[in-house]
């Protein structure tokens, strides 16, 4: 059945973590002007929420959006899939072969529309169509473009003072707040497994070809927020003295040594001058023989798009960094400079058509990389971390504008991660729990604002779509929380979670000569296991290699595990902290069920939940925050100034896409159109 | 003829200021593959007077310069042109592959 077009021109602006509840109160506060312009101009739900899929975590969520179909139909039920050689251990799952239900780009793209996929994290590389109309670009972390592929060193802050004697370079050091930069021990700064970058480690090429993953989550110490809250940079020292040596140092300046790659290679830098003879600006050179240098920076000013060659595992390639000097000393007595990571700026492997790597640099700019220090370090946060998204969110919005205007795409489907990154990092301090009594709630919540603002600039970016004949839909995969409590050990996303099936009885671990649990499961001991999000695992006979569990025990184990976990009690404040259990066949219910969800499905009752995933998506936190994601209407096709009472599903938002452009819906969809928002009857 | 030591201040001058080609070996008295590759180096560095430098550094006594490029285990050959590093050779290393890196560097 044909139906006509409500639109021609339709883009999904997607943004990671976007929670309706606080963006209500920053809409209150008169801090969102474009998003209120936004939801004016179209129709949302009062609350602006969208009723999240489950899990609440970020490639189901993604995935669901762009299918219309539940994780447990479509399969992706989690960052990572369980291995299916090992129950402890899991594998790589941002790949659309692993989706099992079609995405709605195929049917844009092979119905004649020019499609962009843009960094969208759930199920989108490689591409999922032939279609000539539909470019791809990355999709296979949820970070940034480029970000898991193209990294070629990590983030350094250098500091030289004339008291520092000699140049010290200390890779990967653990900072914890208020703790200075001056390497005194180096022994102790030094890290045996230095060469292992998380990015990679997750998202690498190693990973992306199906390798195991195995990461145990035993204690508070191994979860995200106290690992995330930890700010982790190489730091070099050096002495600060008068240039000499240099065919082109300007008068009075003095020089210091700046160390990338690993500390291989050296870039000679000065401090300048200006005619107030303060000193004010850094200039990094090549060499000391070199006529120009590389950059100079000034105060204040974070630079992008510096090209110098990095070298990484004995391969020297031109990389982009970003650069900003975080102090300097007028009379020229200290300087502190941050250094970003660098992204080697000839990998287009995840840019399909790959013209339009060359085509984004070229008329855009380079990709710039993104920050992921800050943490704790509210200096950071501040100087280095939100400028850096500052300035990547406007070359996302510069691009995707690029390419609508000048390449003639019709339908785009975007992804921005600012508000998910940053949150990962530093939502849990804003509430001023026990183990962070150091940091300040409000200096935090402060952050939380400032992320909400840069998006709100963004969205700004897209306004002029609306008077272009464009519908924009604006969409998250689900909010972040501020934590209430310090969240227990189980459902933390990223590994094995040990410590309350330990305590159940469920899970043992082997055990040091002092009767210490050690990383490693007990598998002749060990009757269940709790692994990512929310799954809940027998180790069964005949099903798992190390299957204890007769098959005819299992539903009697179940129904005994579901009654523990929901006796189980917090050791802190004595109160139930799972919420729901199903097994898998009633977890049809919320749709997490099928081959991919374990044999039981759980959730983390309000109050005790971390950023988001092991909650349902209907889950409040501190300071107005929640794990609901966002959904507002506008333009071609939806009725201006709307509100609706519908309940608007993750599910629905692709059929939706479906009957304003007039095609047929995807294959497996499971949503229906949000037809009370439409312009006309359908 | 033996290699010049260098400590971290000869080094910065060597390696960045005067930006000679050059290699350094990162060694240690009591290591028995140095004890073969350092008089191999030293037999070598007569035919690349003027040319191309050789050095060595101990790594027990400038620890700091081991550590700051990241270096596992010794013996190391690092070659540097320009005040740039080009590369490493590790371990026990016959002459040949120091002559072809050396002939990559200087062409």
């Amino acid at each position: 059945m044909k139906r006509p077009a409500l639109t021609g021109k339709l883009l999904v602006l997607g943004v990671d973590g976007m929670d309706p509840r606080i963006s209500r109160k920053f809409l209150a506060e008169g801090k969102m002007p474009n998003l209120q312009k936004f939801i004016e101009r179209g129709s949302a739900r009062n609350d602006l929420v969208q009723l999240g899929a489950i899990p609440t975590i970020t490639p189901p969520c993604w995935t669901t959006l762009a299918t219309g179909a539940y994780p447990g139909t479509h399969g992706i039920t989690c960052y990572w899939r369980q291995s299916p050689e090992s129950l402890d251990a899991v594998v790589y799952n941002m790949d659309s072969r692993n989706c099992t239900a079609e995405q709605v780009w195929n049917i844009t793209s092979e119905a004649g529309k020019k499609t962009l996929v843009w960094h969208w994290p759930g199920s989108s590389w490689p591409p999922t169509s032939h279609s000539e109309n539909l470019s791809v670009v990355d999709g296979t972390q949820p970070g940034s473009v480029n970000m898991g592929v193209a990294q070629l060193d990590w983030e350094k802050v250098i500091i030289a003072t004339p008291e520092i004697k000699e140049v010290r370079y200390a890779p990967r050091v653990d900072k914890p707040a208020g703790v200075g930069c001056i390497i005194s021990d180096l022994e102790d700064t030094l890290d045996a497994d230095v060469d292992d970058e998380m990015m990679e480690l997750w998202w690498g090429d190693t990973a992306r070809e199906g390798g195991e993953i195995r990461t145990f989550v035993m204690d508070d110490e191994d979860t995200e927020v106290v690992i995330g809250s930890k700010v982790a940079y190489d730091i070099v020292n050096s002495p600060l003295k008068d240039a000499a040596g240099w065919a082109n140092a300007p008068e009075g300046a003095k020089e210091f040594t700046v160390l990338t790659s690993g500390g291989v290679m050296r870039r000679p830098a000065l401090i300048l001058k200006n005619d107030a003879g303060e000193y004010d600006r850094v200039a990094i050179y090549k060499n000391k023989k070199a006529d120009a240098p590389i950059v100079i920076l000034k105060r204040d000013q974070m630079e992008t798009g510096i090209i110098d060659d990095v070298t990484k595992k004995e391969v020297t390639k031109p990389a982009c960094r970003s650069m900003k000097i975080l102090e300097l000393d007028p009379a020229g007595n200290k300087v502190r400079l941050w250094i970003s990571n660098a992204l080697d700026i000839s990998n287009d492997q995840l840019w399909h058509q790959k013209s339009l790597y060359k085509d984004v640099v070229k008329n855009v700019g380079e990709v710039p990389p993104v920050s992921l220090i800050g943490g704790e370090d509210a200096e950071l946060v501040h100087e280095i971390f939100g400028p850096s998204w500052d300035i990547y969110c406007k070359w996302q919005a510069d691009s995707m504008n690029y390419l609508i205007k000048e390449k003639g795409y019709e339908v785009v489907f975007s992804h921005l991660h600012n508000i998910d990154c940053a949150g990962h990092q530093l939502w849990h301090l804003g509430k001023t729990l026990p183990p962070w009594d150091h940091t300040d709630e409000k200096t935090y919540q402060g952050f939380i604002e400032k992320f909400y603002v840069q998006t709100d600039e963004y969205l700004g970016e897209f306004m002029h779509l609306l008077d272009e004949d464009w519908t924009v839909l604006l969409v998250s995969d689900h909010g972040l929380i501020v934590g209430e409590n310090v969240p227990p050990i189980i459902g933390e996303y990223g590994g094995l979670n040990t410590k309350v099936m330990e305590e159940l009885g469920y899970t043992v671990m082997k055990k040091d000569e002092n009767g210490n649990s050690i990383r490693e499961v007990d598998w002749e001991k060990t009757r269940a296991i709790q692994i990512r999000s929310n799954y809940i695992y027998i180790n069964l006979k005949g099903r798992d290699k190390y299957g204890i569990v007769d098959p005819k025990d299992k539903y009697d184990l179940e129904e005994q595990l579901i009654s523990d976990l929901y006796n189980y009690r917090d050791e802190r404040t004595g109160k139930r902290v799972i919420g729901i259990c199903l097994r898998n066949k009633d977890a049809v219910l919320i749709g997490a069920n099928g081959p991919e969800c374990g044999d039981i499905f759980f959730s983390v009752e309000e109050g005790y939940n971390r950023l988001h995933g092991d909650s349902i998506s209907t889950s409040e936190g501190y300071f107005e925050t929640s794990v609901s994601p966002i959904f507002v209407a506008a333009g071609a096709g939806i009725k201006s100034g709307f509100k609706t009472e519908r309940t608007i599903r993750q599910v629905d938002v692709a059929p939706s896409i479906s009957v304003l452009l007039g095609l047929r819906y995807p294959a497996q969809c499971e949503g229906a159109p949000l037809y009370q928002i439409f312009s006309e009857e359908v | 003829m033996s290699l010049q030591q260098l400590d971290s201040t000869r080094f910065e001058e060597i390696i960045y200021d005067n930006c000679e080609p050059c290699l350094v070996i990162f060694s240690k008295k009591e290591c028995h593959v140095c004890k073969e590759v350092v008089p191999m180096l030293e037999g070598m560095k007569p035919q690349y007077e003027g040319k191309f430098g050789f050095y060595y550094v101990d790594v027990e006594e400038d620890k700091n310069l081991f550590q700051r490029f990241s270096l596992k285990g010794v013996p190391q050959i690092l070659f540097f042109n320009e005040g740039e590093y080009h590369g490493k050779l590790a371990g026990k290393v016959e002459e040949e592959a120091v002559e072809e890196k050396i002939e990559e560097i200087i062409g």
